[in-house]
């Protein structure tokens, strides 16, 4: 066989091209399969870069920056350190092998560390033989459908929605009636009796907001279009009715400057859970550790007993699979995703103006509805939201295709929680791998 | 009843007569139907009839009959391939390929096939003829089936529709005591009917039931409402997602660009696009005629019974077929059909 990889290396034009250069200089071999793309740092290497390659038809993707300690912009290879393994997890997770992708470090002098890596990495991908990442149009069809473990039923505890309802409207009409906010952002029940969001402008209006087992929606997201100055007018302050999940949210936007603290009055309410179509627990309820908000000026209801924390045995049963099979499956996933972006609108930390895989003079993706875009797509916006996931799942249930979204957020969320100990939204703290050095971050 | 409806052959059948019928039709043909995908239901290629879901009721989809998404994916997909575009130095080439597959669409129901024809007056009745459309649609016999009852979400017959409508298939089949009234509405419906194997009958197909029909606002009525303050009140849940358009049977906005396939390849392609999108309308400069979602939304509900009505020449119909999908998959809890009545409310 007469395969010959394609592989990809982004180098840092300070050390690790330089290696390379001083590896020809001394006459030492490197594979001819390195395609090598000159970058100012390896943090420079953003994870639409890496996934783009593979995109185009890349076999494997190497990144060689400076040894830590010696970036030449003193934290850029930092970054790259912290955010670029996170990528690897999700790749692998969607189903890469592992070895097609690598980060190490090469200094200028390195010239045989160089072609060892590359030698290395190349007969690595070798071995593997051709990448299946890029799908030619019409190039999938469905195989076998390999099917998630049905989730758990869990029977929703009994509530006390009444009291926890008077509560509510009594506070949203002091609040209203003493003008202290302008709008109330809680939920009602419609015309069909379906409880969704709701917005109360007058003491009137607070009659028609509720609590009940089905507040699904994370109503943080309607904050920053809510609070966004429009005119010369600073907008009015907004009350909005929080969960435990939709709380870490209202951190999470916090600590990315959507808006100030004393900008939102937020009426945290005690929470059992919430169910899905079926009458059930959902599913992050089963799993979910906080019942109290984190952040709240009024605390509505009492602590909840504790509750069971239940098993991820979806997440669990993906892990097992063998990356083929875990591609096939994302593949049978994303197959049928319309690309209606009703994910990325519930979402709450979906919040960009434009949304990078929407642009119009987008690079990292098409604009087609085909399995390649879609996939960039989900995988692009789980690596955003990696240690900004609160975990509402609100994607997942806005799904009008039932793809279960949340499995890439809750392995990012766990990767991130491993790495660096970070919750999203537990505290007023941006994503670790935004920020560069620990402690770096300082609060105002 | 008009006369030609009465003059219409029937035949009855029994399931596995249907079935049989099928299979043979899958063996020359695509055939497509409502199938079960991970956990689902949507309009897909059956190599069997045993691979088609008869009645698979779905979280997603409240009405035991009806796929997630509309029949509309099947003459309209997500993303086609107008033609690609070959640039050498001397020359640049254009190629097109045409879809050419003959098609049966079997369980397709009412509110679809008029959602069908609503999407004809403008990409085959209208001058010029959309040619990816049309191959797809002349090719297509629509084998419909009645619903027997209205599902949680349906209006159908407030938007002039019936769960038993045979108007806008090719062969119509009835759910009877133990198995179908068959119907051939038109010629070339007729034409995949085994005449012989089949026993004819006079009888006449069993009503469907429903109730609570609901007034609509008149087309000539929705002017007035343009600069109602209801639009930014209603729309303040909306979330400006897709799905909306993307389940409904009559959305058909789609925007075209080019784009690479390799150096000197390029393609162009045609996708779906919707006006509930913040980009949507934008124009060189950036300026958002519809910066707002209400005038969004509102653009929404105007061009269902405003708009696409007066454009393409419907009549008093609107282009909305009371299907329901929107109000299922809005994450937010936006309805039609409590707009509409808002609307007809005396203010």
């Amino acid at each position: 066989m007469n395969y010959e990889p394609r592989i990809i290396a982004f180098l840092c034009t300070w050390c690790s091209y330089t290696g390379a250069d001083t590896a020809g200089i001394a006459r030492i071999k490197s594979p001819a399969n390195i395609r090598a793309i000159r970058v100012p740092c390896s943090g420079r290497v953003s994870p639409e870069l890496v996934m783009r390659a593979f995109d185009q038809g890349a076999d494997g993707v190497l990144v060689l920056g400076c040894h830590i300690g010696e970036c030449h912009y003193d934290t850029g290879n930092h970054r790259a350190a912290k955010r670029l393994p996170i990528l690897h997890a999700l790749m692998q997770f969607a189903g890469l092998e592992p070895e097609r992708f690598h980060l190490d470090w090469v200094s200028a002098s390195e010239g045989e560390r160089f072609s060892r890596i590359a030698t290395e990495f190349t007969e690595a991908v070798r071995a593997l033989g051709p990448v299946a990442w890029r799908i030619a149009p019409g190039g999938w069809q469905a195989a076998a459908e390999s099917l998630l473990p049905p989730e758990k039923e869990v029977p929703m505890p009994a509530l006390d929605c009444a009291g926890k309802t008077d509560a509510i409207r009594a506070k949203a009409k002091e609040l209203l009636t003493s003008r202290e906010v302008g709008c109330v952002i809680g939920y009602e029940v419609g015309p069909r009796g379906r409880t969704r969001p709701a917005f109360a402008y007058s003491a009137e209006e607070a009659d028609r907001l509720v609590w009940n087992p089905d507040v699904s929606n994370n109503l943080a997201s309607y904050l920053p279009v809510k609070l966004k100055p429009k005119g010369k007018e600073p907008p009015k302050k907004v009350a909005v009715v929080v969960k435990s999940c939709d709380s870490r949210a209202v951190n999470v936007l916090l600590a990315e400057n959507q808006f100030t603290r004393d900008q939102v009055h937020v009426i945290g309410v005690t929470c059992e859970g919430v169910r899905d179509g079926s009458g059930s627990l959902q599913v992050r309820c089963q799993t979910c550790s906080e019942r109290i908000p984190v952040v709240y000026d009024t605390l509505i209801g009492e602590p909840p007993a504790a509750v069971q924390a239940g098993a991820v045995a979806r997440a669990d049963w993906l892990e097992k699979l063998p990356p083929r099979e875990r591609m096939e499956f994302w593949l049978s996933q994303f197959d049928r995703c319309i690309r209606c972006y009703a994910c990325r609108q519930a979402c709450p930390m979906c919040n960009c103006p434009i949304c990078l895989y929407e642009r119009d003079d987008s690079i990292w993706v098409g604009m087609g509805i085909g399995l390649n875009e879609k996939r960039t797509f989900h995988l692009g916006r789980a690596y955003h939201l990696a240690g900004r996931c609160v975990g509402c799942n609100e994607c997942e249930r806005a799904c009008p295709m039932d793809i279960p979204i949340s499995l890439l957020n809750q392995k990012l969320a766990g990767e991130i929680e491993k790495t660096f100990g970070h919750r999203a939204g537990l505290i007023i703290a941006p994503s670790p791998i935004v920020t560069v050095l620990s402690g770096e971050y300082k609060e105002g | 009843m008009s006369k030609s409806n009465s003059a219409r052959k029937r035949w009855l059948i029994s399931q596995a007569e249907l079935e049989t019928w099928l299979d043979g039709l899958a063996q020359a043909r695509t055939l497509i139907a409502p199938r079960q995908v991970s956990g689902i239901m949507l309009y897909r290629p059956v190599a069997r009839s045993d691979e088609i879901a008869w009645h698979g009721q779905t979280p997603k989809s409240a009405h035991a009959g009806r796929p997630v998404l509309s029949v509309k994916e099947i003459f309209f997909p997500p993303t086609e391939r107008l033609f690609t575009i070959q640039k050498t130095r001397q020359e640049i080439r254009l190629e097109e390929t045409f879809p050419d597959w003959e098609t049966v669409v079997f369980g397709i129901r009412p509110c679809d096939a008029r959602g069908v024809k609503l999407l004809d007056a403008l990409f085959l009745d209208t001058n010029p003829v959309d040619s990816f459309y049309a191959r797809r649609r002349w090719n297509t016999t629509l084998i419909g089936l009645a619903c027997k009852e209205l599902g949680p979400t349906c209006f159908c017959t407030s938007v002039g529709g019936a769960p038993d409508n045979a108007h806008d298939m090719d062969i119509m089949l009835y759910e009877t005591d133990g198995g179908y009234l068959a119907e051939a509405v038109t010629e070339k419906g007729r034409y995949l009917i085994p005449g012989g194997k089949w026993k004819e009958t006079t009888a006449s197909p069993q009503q469907s039931t429903y109730s609570g029909q609901f007034p609509v606002p008149e087309k000539g009525k929705w002017p007035e409402h343009f600069n109602d303050e209801y639009w930014l009140k209603i729309s303040e849940r909306c979330l400006s997602c897709r799905a909306c358009a993307y389940v409904c049977p009559t959305c058909r906005c789609f925007a075209v660009r080019d784009e690479m396939l390799a150096p000197g390849q390029f393609e162009r392609i045609r996708c779906w696009d919707a006006c509930a999108g913040e980009n949507y309308r934008r124009v060189a400069g950036g300026h958002k005629p519809r910066a707002e979602k209400g005038e969004r939304l509102r653009n929404r509900f105007f061009c269902k019974f405003y708009y696409y009505p007066e454009q393409y020449g419907l009549g008093a119909a609107s282009a909305c077929t009371g299907c329901g999908r929107c109000i299922e998959v809005c994450p937010a809890g936006v309805d039609i059909t409590e707009v509409l009545m808002a609307l007809e409310k005396p203010a």
